[in-house]
Protein backbone atom coordinates (compact mmCIF):
# COMPACT_ATOMS: atom_id res chain seq x y z
CA UNK A 1 0.00 0.00 0.00
CA UNK A 2 1.41 3.39 -1.11
CA UNK A 3 0.53 6.61 0.86
CA UNK A 4 -0.99 7.92 -2.59
CA UNK A 5 -4.27 10.14 -2.40
CA UNK A 6 -7.39 7.65 -3.36
CA UNK A 7 -10.31 10.24 -3.69
CA UNK A 8 -13.11 8.15 -5.97
CA UNK A 9 -14.36 11.08 -7.77
CA UNK A 10 -17.72 10.81 -9.84
CA UNK A 11 -18.91 13.28 -11.95
CA UNK A 12 -21.54 14.00 -14.52
CA UNK A 13 -21.92 10.14 -15.07
CA UNK A 14 -24.28 9.19 -17.49
CA UNK A 15 -24.75 5.91 -18.50
CA UNK A 16 -28.16 4.80 -20.74
CA UNK A 17 -28.83 1.67 -22.21
CA UNK A 18 -30.87 2.07 -25.14
CA UNK A 19 -33.95 3.32 -24.21
CA UNK A 20 -33.29 3.06 -20.51
CA UNK A 21 -31.36 5.83 -18.23
CA UNK A 22 -29.68 4.04 -15.40
CA UNK A 23 -27.71 6.71 -14.10
CA UNK A 24 -28.56 10.28 -14.92
CA UNK A 25 -25.71 13.13 -14.31
CA UNK A 26 -24.44 11.52 -10.99
CA UNK A 27 -21.61 13.11 -8.92
CA UNK A 28 -20.06 12.42 -5.70
CA UNK A 29 -17.03 11.69 -3.93
CA UNK A 30 -15.76 9.41 -1.51
CA UNK A 31 -12.87 10.18 1.01
CA UNK A 32 -10.07 8.30 1.15
CA UNK A 33 -9.92 5.84 4.46
CA UNK A 34 -13.68 5.87 5.21
CA UNK A 35 -16.38 3.50 4.57
CA UNK A 36 -18.56 5.20 2.23
CA UNK A 37 -22.57 3.47 1.99
CA UNK A 38 -23.94 3.40 -1.60
CA UNK A 39 -27.60 3.52 -0.77
CA UNK A 40 -30.67 3.08 -3.42
CA UNK A 41 -33.49 0.78 -4.02
CA UNK A 42 -33.06 -1.48 -6.24
CA UNK A 43 -32.50 -0.99 -9.99
CA UNK A 44 -30.98 2.74 -9.08
CA UNK A 45 -28.24 2.17 -10.59
CA UNK A 46 -25.49 1.31 -8.16
CA UNK A 47 -23.95 -1.30 -10.09
CA UNK A 48 -23.57 0.30 -12.94
CA UNK A 49 -22.14 3.26 -11.23
CA UNK A 50 -19.87 0.80 -9.94
CA UNK A 51 -18.76 -0.74 -12.65
CA UNK A 52 -18.15 2.00 -14.58
CA UNK A 53 -15.67 3.17 -11.81
CA UNK A 54 -13.71 0.51 -12.89
CA UNK A 55 -14.19 0.34 -16.74
CA UNK A 56 -16.50 -2.30 -17.12
CA UNK A 57 -19.28 -0.17 -17.91
CA UNK A 58 -18.61 3.17 -20.81
CA UNK A 59 -20.17 5.87 -19.52
CA UNK A 60 -22.61 7.33 -21.90
CA UNK A 61 -21.06 11.24 -20.63
CA UNK A 62 -19.39 11.81 -17.78
CA UNK A 63 -16.31 10.39 -15.88
CA UNK A 64 -15.28 8.14 -12.80
CA UNK A 65 -11.82 8.26 -11.35
CA UNK A 66 -9.59 7.21 -8.76
CA UNK A 67 -7.03 9.04 -7.19
CA UNK A 68 -7.52 11.26 -10.48
CA UNK A 69 -6.69 8.46 -12.64
CA UNK A 70 -9.44 6.81 -15.01
CA UNK A 71 -9.17 2.87 -13.99
CA UNK A 72 -7.86 1.37 -17.15
CA UNK A 73 -4.86 4.29 -16.39
CA UNK A 74 -3.97 3.10 -12.97
CA UNK A 75 -0.28 1.72 -13.83
CA UNK A 76 -1.01 -1.97 -11.62
CA UNK A 77 -4.41 -1.89 -10.93
CA UNK A 78 -5.49 -4.64 -8.76
CA UNK A 79 -2.36 -3.56 -6.23
CA UNK A 80 -4.67 -0.30 -6.07
CA UNK A 81 -8.58 -1.02 -6.72
CA UNK A 82 -10.48 -4.41 -5.14
CA UNK A 83 -13.83 -4.89 -6.58
CA UNK A 84 -16.63 -7.85 -6.32
CA UNK A 85 -19.81 -8.14 -8.17
CA UNK A 86 -21.25 -11.31 -8.26
CA UNK A 87 -22.36 -14.07 -5.78
CA UNK A 88 -20.57 -16.37 -7.82
CA UNK A 89 -17.73 -15.10 -10.44
CA UNK A 90 -15.13 -18.46 -10.19
CA UNK A 91 -15.11 -21.62 -12.45
CA UNK A 92 -17.14 -24.26 -10.91
CA UNK A 93 -14.65 -27.30 -11.39
CA UNK A 94 -11.30 -24.81 -10.36
CA UNK A 95 -10.80 -24.81 -6.62
CA UNK A 96 -10.28 -22.08 -4.12
CA UNK A 97 -6.79 -22.26 -4.31
CA UNK A 98 -6.53 -22.64 -8.58
CA UNK A 99 -8.82 -19.23 -8.83
CA UNK A 100 -6.72 -17.45 -6.30
CA UNK A 101 -3.76 -18.41 -8.22
CA UNK A 102 -5.02 -17.80 -11.84
CA UNK A 103 -5.46 -14.24 -10.64
CA UNK A 104 -2.46 -14.33 -8.62
CA UNK A 105 -0.24 -15.36 -11.85
CA UNK A 106 -2.68 -12.09 -13.14
CA UNK A 107 -1.76 -9.45 -10.61
CA UNK A 108 1.73 -10.79 -10.41
CA UNK A 109 1.56 -11.81 -6.71
CA UNK A 110 3.42 -14.38 -4.96
CA UNK A 111 1.55 -18.24 -4.25
CA UNK A 112 2.01 -16.94 -0.55
CA UNK A 113 -0.06 -14.46 -0.91
CA UNK A 114 -2.83 -16.96 -1.80
CA UNK A 115 -1.99 -19.15 1.28
CA UNK A 116 -2.06 -16.10 3.42
CA UNK A 117 -5.31 -14.58 1.90
CA UNK A 118 -7.15 -18.03 2.24
CA UNK A 119 -5.95 -18.10 5.84
CA UNK A 120 -7.48 -14.54 6.69
CA UNK A 121 -10.82 -15.23 5.48
CA UNK A 122 -11.44 -18.37 6.81
CA UNK A 123 -11.25 -20.80 3.58
CA UNK A 124 -8.18 -22.49 4.65
CA UNK A 125 -9.87 -25.83 4.73
CA UNK A 126 -12.09 -25.37 1.65
CA UNK A 127 -8.98 -24.54 -0.48
CA UNK A 128 -9.19 -27.08 -2.49
CA UNK A 129 -12.75 -28.06 -2.70
CA UNK A 130 -14.37 -27.25 -5.96
CA UNK A 131 -15.79 -24.06 -5.98
CA UNK A 132 -19.44 -25.32 -7.40
CA UNK A 133 -19.94 -27.15 -3.77
CA UNK A 134 -19.61 -23.47 -2.17
CA UNK A 135 -22.00 -21.56 0.25
CA UNK A 136 -23.36 -17.87 -0.61
CA UNK A 137 -20.88 -17.07 2.54
CA UNK A 138 -17.49 -19.22 1.01
CA UNK A 139 -18.60 -17.69 -2.19
CA UNK A 140 -17.83 -14.07 -0.49
CA UNK A 141 -15.47 -14.99 1.10
CA UNK A 142 -13.38 -15.86 -2.02
CA UNK A 143 -14.63 -13.01 -3.74
CA UNK A 144 -13.22 -10.94 -1.07
CA UNK A 145 -9.91 -12.87 -1.25
CA UNK A 146 -10.05 -12.13 -4.95
CA UNK A 147 -10.14 -8.70 -4.56
CA UNK A 148 -7.75 -8.10 -1.76
CA UNK A 149 -4.95 -9.98 -3.64
CA UNK A 150 -2.91 -7.11 -4.60
CA UNK A 151 -3.84 -5.87 -0.92
CA UNK A 152 -5.61 -3.15 -2.67
CA UNK A 153 -6.12 0.48 -1.18
CA UNK A 154 -9.51 0.97 -2.59
CA UNK A 155 -12.60 -1.50 -2.07
CA UNK A 156 -15.79 -1.35 -4.45
CA UNK A 157 -17.98 -4.00 -2.83
CA UNK A 158 -21.34 -4.28 -4.49
CA UNK A 159 -24.00 -5.92 -2.06
CA UNK A 160 -21.77 -7.80 -0.17
CA UNK A 161 -24.20 -9.19 1.96
CA UNK A 162 -26.33 -10.53 -0.25
CA UNK A 163 -27.86 -13.97 0.96
CA UNK A 164 -25.54 -14.04 4.38
CA UNK A 165 -26.96 -14.94 7.60
CA UNK A 166 -26.56 -12.82 10.43
CA UNK A 167 -23.61 -14.25 11.79
CA UNK A 168 -22.08 -13.82 8.19
CA UNK A 169 -23.44 -10.65 8.14
CA UNK A 170 -21.71 -9.35 11.35
CA UNK A 171 -18.17 -11.43 10.49
CA UNK A 172 -18.58 -9.28 7.33
CA UNK A 173 -19.36 -6.07 8.95
CA UNK A 174 -16.07 -6.51 11.56
CA UNK A 175 -14.02 -7.62 8.50
CA UNK A 176 -14.99 -4.60 6.72
CA UNK A 177 -14.27 -2.14 10.09
CA UNK A 178 -10.73 -3.90 10.15
CA UNK A 179 -9.97 -2.71 6.11
CA UNK A 180 -11.52 0.44 6.71
CA UNK A 181 -9.25 0.56 10.67
CA UNK A 182 -6.15 -0.49 7.91
CA UNK A 183 -7.01 2.97 6.19
CA UNK A 184 -8.34 1.80 2.73
CA UNK A 185 -11.58 3.40 1.01
CA UNK A 186 -14.51 1.28 0.90
CA UNK A 187 -17.63 2.32 -1.29
CA UNK A 188 -20.09 -0.36 -0.21
CA UNK A 189 -23.42 -0.53 -2.25
CA UNK A 190 -26.46 -1.91 -0.40
CA UNK A 191 -30.17 -1.46 -0.96
CA UNK A 192 -30.87 -1.97 3.17
CA UNK A 193 -29.91 1.27 5.15
CA UNK A 194 -30.16 -1.11 7.93
CA UNK A 195 -27.46 -3.52 6.85
CA UNK A 196 -24.43 -1.16 6.40
CA UNK A 197 -25.64 1.30 9.15
CA UNK A 198 -23.37 -0.05 11.35
CA UNK A 199 -19.99 0.38 9.66
CA UNK A 200 -20.24 3.03 7.53
CA UNK A 201 -19.23 6.68 8.15
CA UNK A 202 -20.66 8.52 5.07
CA UNK A 203 -23.52 7.56 2.39
CA UNK A 204 -24.65 8.67 -0.75
CA UNK A 205 -27.96 7.88 -1.55
CA UNK A 206 -29.42 7.22 -5.32
CA UNK A 207 -33.24 6.58 -6.62
CA UNK A 208 -33.68 5.97 -10.84
CA UNK A 209 -29.55 6.81 -11.65
CA UNK A 210 -29.69 10.37 -9.39
CA UNK A 211 -28.42 11.55 -6.28
CA UNK A 212 -30.59 12.44 -3.43
CA UNK A 213 -28.10 12.79 -0.91
CA UNK A 214 -24.47 12.61 0.57
CA UNK A 215 -22.77 13.18 3.44
CA UNK A 216 -22.59 12.00 6.96
CA UNK A 217 -24.59 9.47 7.67
CA UNK A 218 -25.08 11.53 11.40
CA UNK A 219 -25.69 14.79 9.73
CA UNK A 220 -28.25 13.23 7.29
CA UNK A 221 -30.13 11.83 10.31
CA UNK A 222 -30.74 14.89 11.94
CA UNK A 223 -29.35 15.58 15.23
CA UNK A 224 -31.19 13.37 17.76
CA UNK A 225 -33.91 10.82 16.83
CA UNK A 226 -37.38 10.82 18.13
CA UNK A 227 -38.48 9.53 21.61
CA UNK A 228 -41.86 8.11 22.27
CA UNK A 229 -42.89 9.01 25.65
CA UNK A 230 -45.49 7.53 27.07
CA UNK A 231 -47.13 9.68 30.49
CA UNK A 232 -50.75 9.75 32.13
CA UNK A 233 -49.40 13.73 32.23
CA UNK A 234 -49.18 13.90 28.56
CA UNK A 235 -50.85 16.91 27.67
CA UNK A 236 -49.45 19.57 30.36
CA UNK A 237 -45.72 17.24 29.64
CA UNK A 238 -46.17 18.06 25.69
CA UNK A 239 -46.57 22.23 27.15
CA UNK A 240 -43.78 21.95 29.32
CA UNK A 241 -41.29 20.65 26.93
CA UNK A 242 -42.11 23.23 24.38
CA UNK A 243 -42.37 26.11 26.83
CA UNK A 244 -39.11 25.27 28.75
CA UNK A 245 -36.32 23.80 26.24
CA UNK A 246 -33.16 23.31 28.29
CA UNK A 247 -30.40 25.89 27.62
CA UNK A 248 -28.88 26.23 24.18
CA UNK A 249 -31.83 23.84 22.43
CA UNK A 250 -34.31 25.04 20.32
CA UNK A 251 -37.71 23.87 21.41
CA UNK A 252 -38.92 20.67 20.55
CA UNK A 253 -41.77 19.68 18.34
CA UNK A 254 -44.64 17.47 19.94
CA UNK A 255 -46.30 15.25 18.23
CA UNK A 256 -49.05 13.42 20.27
CA UNK A 257 -50.00 10.35 18.83
CA UNK A 258 -52.89 8.67 21.02
CA UNK A 259 -54.14 9.56 24.53
CA UNK A 260 -51.31 9.37 26.64
CA UNK A 261 -48.40 9.12 24.00
CA UNK A 262 -46.13 11.90 22.53
CA UNK A 263 -43.68 12.09 20.05
CA UNK A 264 -40.70 14.74 20.98
CA UNK A 265 -38.45 15.39 18.00
CA UNK A 266 -35.33 17.47 19.03
CA UNK A 267 -34.91 16.07 23.20
CA UNK A 268 -33.08 13.02 23.64
CA UNK A 269 -34.61 10.80 26.80
CA UNK A 270 -32.40 11.98 29.58
CA UNK A 271 -33.30 15.38 28.75
CA UNK A 272 -36.88 14.72 28.45
CA UNK A 273 -36.67 12.96 32.06
CA UNK A 274 -35.02 15.35 33.62
CA UNK A 275 -37.63 18.29 32.40
CA UNK A 276 -40.78 15.75 33.34
CA UNK A 277 -38.73 15.78 36.55
CA UNK A 278 -38.73 19.05 37.69
CA UNK A 279 -41.96 20.06 36.97
CA UNK A 280 -43.41 16.91 38.57
CA UNK A 281 -44.63 14.91 35.89
CA UNK A 282 -45.33 11.14 35.79
CA UNK A 283 -43.47 9.74 32.99
CA UNK A 284 -44.69 5.91 32.33
CA UNK A 285 -41.92 4.82 29.44
CA UNK A 286 -39.39 6.56 27.07
CA UNK A 287 -38.02 4.78 23.86
CA UNK A 288 -35.77 6.21 21.59
CA UNK A 289 -36.85 5.51 18.09
CA UNK A 290 -34.04 4.08 15.85
CA UNK A 291 -35.59 2.73 13.32
CA UNK A 292 -35.97 7.02 11.99
CA UNK A 293 -32.73 6.32 9.91
CA UNK A 294 -34.35 3.28 8.12
CA UNK A 295 -37.59 5.85 7.62
CA UNK A 296 -35.38 8.38 6.43
CA UNK A 297 -33.57 6.63 3.51
CA UNK A 298 -37.37 5.08 2.70
CA UNK A 299 -38.64 8.74 2.79
CA UNK A 300 -35.55 9.62 0.28
CA UNK A 301 -35.80 6.52 -1.79
CA UNK A 302 -39.72 6.77 -2.40
CA UNK A 303 -40.74 10.53 -2.45
CA UNK A 304 -40.48 12.93 -5.20
CA UNK A 305 -38.32 14.86 -3.26
CA UNK A 306 -34.67 15.82 -3.04
CA UNK A 307 -32.93 16.35 0.08
CA UNK A 308 -32.69 20.02 -0.43
CA UNK A 309 -36.17 20.48 -2.00
CA UNK A 310 -37.37 19.01 1.05
CA UNK A 311 -35.39 21.26 3.44
CA UNK A 312 -36.44 24.12 1.12
CA UNK A 313 -40.22 23.04 1.66
CA UNK A 314 -40.30 22.82 5.54
CA UNK B 1 1.64 -9.69 -21.06
CA UNK B 2 3.61 -12.50 -19.55
CA UNK B 3 1.45 -12.05 -16.31
CA UNK B 4 -1.58 -12.31 -18.76
CA UNK B 5 -0.11 -15.28 -20.37
CA UNK B 6 1.01 -17.49 -17.23
CA UNK B 7 -2.42 -16.87 -15.90
CA UNK B 8 -4.09 -18.03 -19.22
CA UNK B 9 -1.95 -20.93 -18.86
CA UNK B 10 -2.84 -21.94 -14.96
CA UNK B 11 -6.93 -21.45 -15.87
CA UNK B 12 -6.06 -23.98 -18.83
CA UNK B 13 -4.27 -26.30 -16.49
CA UNK B 14 -6.66 -25.93 -13.32
CA UNK B 15 -9.05 -28.28 -14.94
CA UNK B 16 -8.80 -31.83 -16.56
CA UNK B 17 -9.95 -30.96 -19.63
CA UNK B 18 -6.79 -30.67 -21.16
CA UNK B 19 -5.78 -33.76 -20.11
CA UNK B 20 -9.24 -35.42 -21.49
CA UNK B 21 -8.81 -33.11 -24.60
CA UNK B 22 -4.95 -34.52 -25.41
CA UNK B 23 -6.83 -38.26 -24.93
CA UNK B 24 -9.45 -37.20 -27.31
CA UNK B 25 -6.57 -36.40 -29.58
CA UNK B 26 -4.68 -39.78 -29.25
CA UNK B 27 -8.16 -41.44 -29.79
CA UNK B 28 -8.95 -39.33 -32.18
CA UNK B 29 -5.39 -39.64 -34.29
CA UNK B 30 -4.18 -42.90 -33.54
CA UNK B 31 -7.49 -44.93 -32.84
CA UNK B 32 -9.66 -43.47 -36.00
CA UNK B 33 -6.33 -43.54 -38.53
CA UNK B 34 -5.23 -46.95 -37.22
CA UNK B 35 -8.77 -48.25 -37.76
CA UNK B 36 -8.77 -47.03 -41.18
CA UNK B 37 -5.30 -48.11 -42.28
CA UNK B 38 -6.09 -51.32 -41.08
CA UNK B 39 -9.36 -51.90 -42.52
CA UNK B 40 -7.85 -50.41 -45.48
CA UNK B 41 -10.20 -47.52 -47.75
CA UNK B 42 -10.42 -49.97 -50.56
CA UNK B 43 -12.85 -51.79 -48.52
CA UNK B 44 -14.93 -48.74 -47.35
CA UNK B 45 -18.23 -48.05 -48.70
CA UNK B 46 -18.21 -46.91 -50.45
CA UNK B 47 -14.73 -48.09 -51.77
CA UNK B 48 -11.79 -45.41 -51.67
CA UNK B 49 -8.96 -46.06 -53.57
CA UNK B 50 -6.17 -48.38 -51.90
CA UNK B 51 -3.32 -46.95 -49.69
CA UNK B 52 -1.36 -47.85 -51.96
CA UNK B 53 -2.44 -45.07 -54.30
CA UNK B 54 -1.63 -41.60 -53.39
CA UNK B 55 -5.42 -40.46 -53.41
CA UNK B 56 -5.69 -43.41 -51.01
CA UNK B 57 -2.94 -42.18 -48.39
CA UNK B 58 -4.15 -38.59 -48.76
CA UNK B 59 -8.29 -39.66 -48.07
CA UNK B 60 -7.53 -41.52 -44.93
CA UNK B 61 -4.70 -38.95 -43.26
CA UNK B 62 -7.31 -36.28 -44.99
CA UNK B 63 -10.19 -37.34 -42.08
CA UNK B 64 -8.14 -35.49 -39.40
CA UNK B 65 -9.30 -32.30 -41.10
CA UNK B 66 -12.94 -33.44 -39.69
CA UNK B 67 -11.60 -33.37 -36.05
CA UNK B 68 -11.02 -29.35 -35.93
CA UNK B 69 -13.67 -28.87 -34.23
CA UNK B 70 -12.60 -30.04 -31.26
CA UNK B 71 -9.52 -27.55 -30.97
CA UNK B 72 -11.94 -25.44 -32.41
CA UNK B 73 -14.82 -25.73 -29.81
CA UNK B 74 -11.70 -25.70 -26.50
CA UNK B 75 -10.35 -22.09 -28.58
CA UNK B 76 -14.35 -20.82 -27.87
CA UNK B 77 -14.38 -22.37 -24.51
CA UNK B 78 -12.01 -20.16 -23.77
CA UNK B 79 -13.96 -17.14 -24.06
CA UNK B 80 -17.18 -18.16 -23.61
CA UNK B 81 -16.67 -19.56 -20.37
CA UNK B 82 -15.37 -16.19 -18.80
CA UNK B 83 -18.91 -15.22 -19.24
CA UNK B 84 -20.62 -17.86 -18.09
CA UNK B 85 -19.01 -18.28 -15.05
CA UNK B 86 -18.29 -14.40 -14.87
CA UNK B 87 -14.58 -14.59 -13.95
CA UNK B 88 -14.56 -12.12 -16.58
CA UNK B 89 -15.35 -9.57 -13.63
CA UNK B 90 -11.91 -10.44 -12.06
CA UNK B 91 -9.90 -10.54 -15.32
CA UNK B 92 -11.06 -6.74 -16.42
CA UNK B 93 -10.59 -5.97 -13.06
CA UNK B 94 -7.01 -7.30 -13.28
CA UNK B 95 -6.05 -6.40 -16.73
CA UNK B 96 -8.32 -3.67 -17.77
CA UNK B 97 -6.91 -3.32 -21.24
CA UNK B 98 -9.10 -5.82 -22.68
CA UNK B 99 -7.04 -6.79 -26.05
CA UNK B 100 -4.25 -8.02 -24.04
CA UNK B 101 -6.45 -10.69 -22.11
CA UNK B 102 -7.39 -11.80 -24.99
CA UNK B 103 -3.74 -12.10 -26.95
CA UNK B 104 -2.75 -13.63 -24.07
CA UNK B 105 -5.26 -16.04 -24.94
CA UNK B 106 -4.91 -16.28 -28.36
CA UNK B 107 -1.01 -16.94 -27.49
CA UNK B 108 -1.71 -19.64 -24.71
CA UNK B 109 -4.56 -21.30 -27.07
CA UNK B 110 -2.20 -21.22 -30.25
CA UNK B 111 -0.20 -23.22 -27.79
CA UNK B 112 -2.37 -25.22 -26.61
CA UNK B 113 -4.08 -25.97 -30.39
CA UNK B 114 -0.03 -26.75 -31.17
CA UNK B 115 0.20 -28.98 -28.66
CA UNK B 116 -3.08 -30.92 -29.63
CA UNK B 117 -2.06 -31.26 -33.51
CA UNK B 118 1.26 -32.73 -32.61
CA UNK B 119 -0.82 -35.15 -30.33
CA UNK B 120 -3.49 -35.74 -33.44
CA UNK B 121 -0.71 -35.96 -35.98
CA UNK B 122 1.83 -38.05 -33.50
CA UNK B 123 -0.54 -40.67 -33.00
CA UNK B 124 -2.17 -40.90 -36.15
CA UNK B 125 1.74 -41.38 -37.83
CA UNK B 126 2.61 -44.28 -35.40
CA UNK B 127 -0.49 -46.03 -36.23
CA UNK B 128 -0.32 -45.46 -39.31
CA UNK B 129 3.08 -46.63 -39.90
CA UNK B 130 2.24 -49.32 -37.78
CA UNK B 131 -0.67 -50.83 -39.25
CA UNK B 132 0.90 -50.09 -43.02
CA UNK B 133 3.89 -52.52 -41.76
CA UNK B 134 1.78 -54.85 -40.21
CA UNK B 135 -0.69 -55.17 -43.75
CA UNK B 136 2.79 -54.82 -45.46
CA UNK B 137 1.20 -52.67 -48.24
CA UNK B 138 3.59 -50.79 -50.42
CA UNK B 139 2.63 -47.22 -49.59
CA UNK B 140 1.91 -44.91 -52.49
CA UNK B 141 3.00 -41.78 -51.15
CA UNK B 142 6.95 -41.27 -49.86
CA UNK B 143 7.13 -41.36 -45.93
CA UNK B 144 8.29 -37.64 -46.11
CA UNK B 145 5.36 -37.03 -47.83
CA UNK B 146 3.35 -38.69 -45.55
CA UNK B 147 5.09 -36.61 -42.79
CA UNK B 148 4.66 -33.61 -44.58
CA UNK B 149 0.80 -34.11 -45.15
CA UNK B 150 0.27 -34.64 -41.29
CA UNK B 151 2.51 -31.66 -40.29
CA UNK B 152 0.04 -29.69 -42.44
CA UNK B 153 -2.57 -30.72 -40.74
CA UNK B 154 -1.08 -30.15 -37.41
CA UNK B 155 -1.11 -26.41 -38.42
CA UNK B 156 -4.80 -26.80 -39.33
CA UNK B 157 -5.52 -27.53 -35.89
CA UNK B 158 -3.78 -24.56 -34.46
CA UNK B 159 -5.52 -22.38 -37.00
CA UNK B 160 -8.82 -23.62 -35.71
CA UNK B 161 -8.27 -22.93 -32.26
CA UNK B 162 -7.34 -19.45 -32.62
CA UNK B 163 -10.77 -19.25 -35.19
CA UNK B 164 -12.26 -20.99 -32.00
CA UNK B 165 -10.84 -17.84 -29.90
CA UNK B 166 -12.01 -15.05 -32.15
CA UNK B 167 -15.93 -17.18 -32.45
CA UNK B 168 -16.09 -17.16 -29.06
CA UNK B 169 -15.32 -13.82 -28.27
CA UNK B 170 -17.57 -12.86 -31.16
CA UNK B 171 -20.49 -14.84 -29.79
CA UNK B 172 -20.06 -14.12 -25.59
CA UNK B 173 -23.12 -16.92 -25.18
CA UNK B 174 -21.56 -20.28 -24.77
CA UNK B 175 -24.03 -22.23 -26.10
CA UNK B 176 -24.37 -19.49 -29.43
CA UNK B 177 -21.02 -19.43 -30.12
CA UNK B 178 -20.28 -23.47 -29.79
CA UNK B 179 -23.40 -24.24 -31.81
CA UNK B 180 -22.12 -21.58 -34.45
CA UNK B 181 -18.40 -23.22 -34.38
CA UNK B 182 -19.13 -26.98 -34.69
CA UNK B 183 -22.92 -26.33 -36.88
CA UNK B 184 -20.53 -24.78 -39.12
CA UNK B 185 -18.13 -26.65 -39.54
CA UNK B 186 -19.63 -29.78 -39.64
CA UNK B 187 -22.96 -28.95 -41.28
CA UNK B 188 -23.05 -25.42 -42.31
CA UNK B 189 -20.19 -25.24 -45.44
CA UNK B 190 -22.21 -28.48 -46.38
CA UNK B 191 -25.56 -26.83 -46.69
CA UNK B 192 -23.62 -23.19 -48.35
CA UNK B 193 -22.30 -25.54 -51.16
CA UNK B 194 -26.32 -26.21 -52.07
CA UNK B 195 -26.57 -23.05 -53.10
CA UNK B 196 -26.24 -22.90 -56.85
CA UNK B 197 -22.81 -20.79 -57.27
CA UNK B 198 -21.40 -21.08 -53.68
CA UNK B 199 -18.86 -23.73 -54.80
CA UNK B 200 -17.30 -21.08 -56.94
CA UNK B 201 -16.45 -19.84 -53.45
CA UNK B 202 -16.17 -23.13 -51.30
CA UNK B 203 -11.88 -22.86 -52.00
CA UNK B 204 -12.06 -19.88 -50.45
CA UNK B 205 -14.51 -21.03 -47.33
CA UNK B 206 -12.14 -22.06 -44.10
CA UNK B 207 -13.47 -25.89 -44.78
CA UNK B 208 -12.06 -25.65 -48.85
CA UNK B 209 -8.67 -23.60 -47.66
CA UNK B 210 -8.35 -26.31 -45.13
CA UNK B 211 -8.91 -28.88 -47.65
CA UNK B 212 -6.10 -27.59 -50.04
CA UNK B 213 -4.33 -27.15 -47.26
CA UNK B 214 -4.23 -30.77 -46.03
CA UNK B 215 -4.51 -31.94 -49.91
CA UNK B 216 -8.10 -33.64 -48.87
CA UNK B 217 -10.40 -33.29 -51.83
CA UNK B 218 -12.50 -36.43 -50.96
CA UNK B 219 -15.36 -33.87 -49.99
CA UNK B 220 -14.99 -31.52 -53.12
CA UNK B 221 -15.56 -34.30 -55.17
CA UNK B 222 -18.22 -35.85 -53.71
CA UNK B 223 -19.99 -32.35 -53.58
CA UNK B 224 -19.08 -32.09 -57.17
CA UNK B 225 -20.39 -35.28 -58.35
CA UNK B 226 -23.28 -35.30 -56.13
CA UNK B 227 -24.80 -32.51 -57.38
CA UNK B 228 -23.42 -32.56 -60.67
CA UNK B 229 -21.73 -29.27 -61.57
CA UNK B 230 -18.23 -29.15 -62.67
CA UNK B 231 -15.44 -30.19 -60.44
CA UNK B 232 -14.58 -27.53 -57.63
CA UNK B 233 -10.86 -26.57 -58.03
CA UNK B 234 -9.27 -26.42 -54.44
CA UNK B 235 -6.54 -23.58 -54.29
CA UNK B 236 -2.46 -24.91 -53.78
CA UNK B 237 -1.56 -25.89 -50.25
CA UNK B 238 0.47 -22.92 -50.05
CA UNK B 239 -2.57 -20.53 -51.14
CA UNK B 240 -5.05 -22.45 -48.89
CA UNK B 241 -2.64 -21.89 -45.80
CA UNK B 242 -2.47 -18.51 -46.96
CA UNK B 243 -6.59 -18.34 -46.57
CA UNK B 244 -6.61 -20.05 -43.69
CA UNK B 245 -3.87 -17.88 -41.82
CA UNK B 246 -6.56 -14.93 -43.48
CA UNK B 247 -9.18 -16.34 -41.66
CA UNK B 248 -7.47 -16.77 -38.46
CA UNK B 249 -5.92 -12.93 -38.60
CA UNK B 250 -9.63 -12.19 -38.54
CA UNK B 251 -10.96 -13.95 -36.21
CA UNK B 252 -7.64 -13.01 -33.56
CA UNK B 253 -8.70 -9.00 -34.33
CA UNK B 254 -12.04 -9.78 -33.56
CA UNK B 255 -10.99 -11.56 -30.70
CA UNK B 256 -8.67 -8.35 -29.84
CA UNK B 257 -11.20 -5.55 -31.03
CA UNK B 258 -14.65 -6.96 -30.36
CA UNK B 259 -14.94 -6.79 -26.51
CA UNK B 260 -13.45 -3.55 -26.05
CA UNK B 261 -15.87 -1.51 -25.83
CA UNK B 262 -18.31 -4.11 -24.97
CA UNK B 263 -20.02 -3.60 -20.91
CA UNK B 264 -19.45 -5.81 -18.75
CA UNK B 265 -22.81 -6.00 -16.72
N1 LIG C 1 -27.14 -4.36 -19.58
C1 LIG C 1 -28.26 -3.67 -19.35
N2 LIG C 1 -29.14 -3.46 -20.34
C2 LIG C 1 -30.26 -2.76 -20.14
N3 LIG C 1 -30.60 -2.21 -18.97
C3 LIG C 1 -29.78 -2.38 -17.93
C4 LIG C 1 -28.56 -3.12 -18.06
N4 LIG C 1 -27.94 -3.12 -16.86
C5 LIG C 1 -28.73 -2.42 -16.03
N5 LIG C 1 -29.84 -1.98 -16.65
C6 LIG C 1 -30.91 -1.14 -16.07
O1 LIG C 1 -30.32 -0.05 -15.42
C7 LIG C 1 -30.99 0.26 -14.22
C8 LIG C 1 -30.01 0.26 -13.07
O2 LIG C 1 -29.56 -1.05 -12.85
P1 LIG C 1 -28.49 -1.41 -11.75
O3 LIG C 1 -28.24 -2.87 -11.84
O4 LIG C 1 -27.33 -0.51 -11.86
O5 LIG C 1 -29.25 -1.09 -10.39
P2 LIG C 1 -28.90 -1.48 -8.90
O6 LIG C 1 -29.04 -0.25 -8.10
O7 LIG C 1 -27.59 -2.18 -8.87
O8 LIG C 1 -30.06 -2.48 -8.52
P3 LIG C 1 -30.10 -3.74 -7.55
O9 LIG C 1 -30.27 -3.23 -6.16
O10 LIG C 1 -31.30 -4.49 -8.01
O11 LIG C 1 -28.83 -4.51 -7.76
C9 LIG C 1 -32.10 -0.76 -14.10
O12 LIG C 1 -33.29 -0.17 -14.58
C10 LIG C 1 -31.67 -1.88 -15.00
O13 LIG C 1 -32.78 -2.55 -15.51
MG1 LIG D 1 -27.04 -4.15 -8.28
Amino acid sequence: MTGEHLRIEVSNLTKRFGAVTAVEDLSFTVEQGMITGFLGPNGAGKTTTMRMIIGHVAPTSGTATIGGRRYGDIPCPSATVGAVFDAAAFHPRHSARDHLLVYAAMGGYPASRVAELLGLLGLAGAADRKTRGFSTGMRQRLNLATALLGDPRVLLLDEPGNGLDPEGMSWLRSFLRHLADEGRTILISSHALGEVQQIVDDVVVIRQGRLVASGRLSELAGSAPPVLVRSPDAAVLARTLMENPPEGVAAPRVEPVQPGELRVHGLDAPQIAELAAAHRLRVHGLVTENASLEQLFLDLTTSDLTVEERGSAR
Amino acid sequence: MRRLIKAEFRRLLATRMWLVTLLVAALLGGGLIGMMTIVGPENFDPPMPGLQTEAGVRSVLGMLGFTAFVPAAIGTLAVTSEYRYRTVNFTFLFAPHRWQVLTAKLVTYGVAGMLYGLVLTGTAAVAFFGAVAARGVSLGMPTGTVIELLARIAVAMVAYTVLGVGMGALIRNQTAALCVVIGYLYAGEMLLMMIPGINLVYPWLPGGATASLTDFTAVADAMSQQLSTDPVHLLSPVAGAMVLMGYTALASAAAVLRPMRRDIT
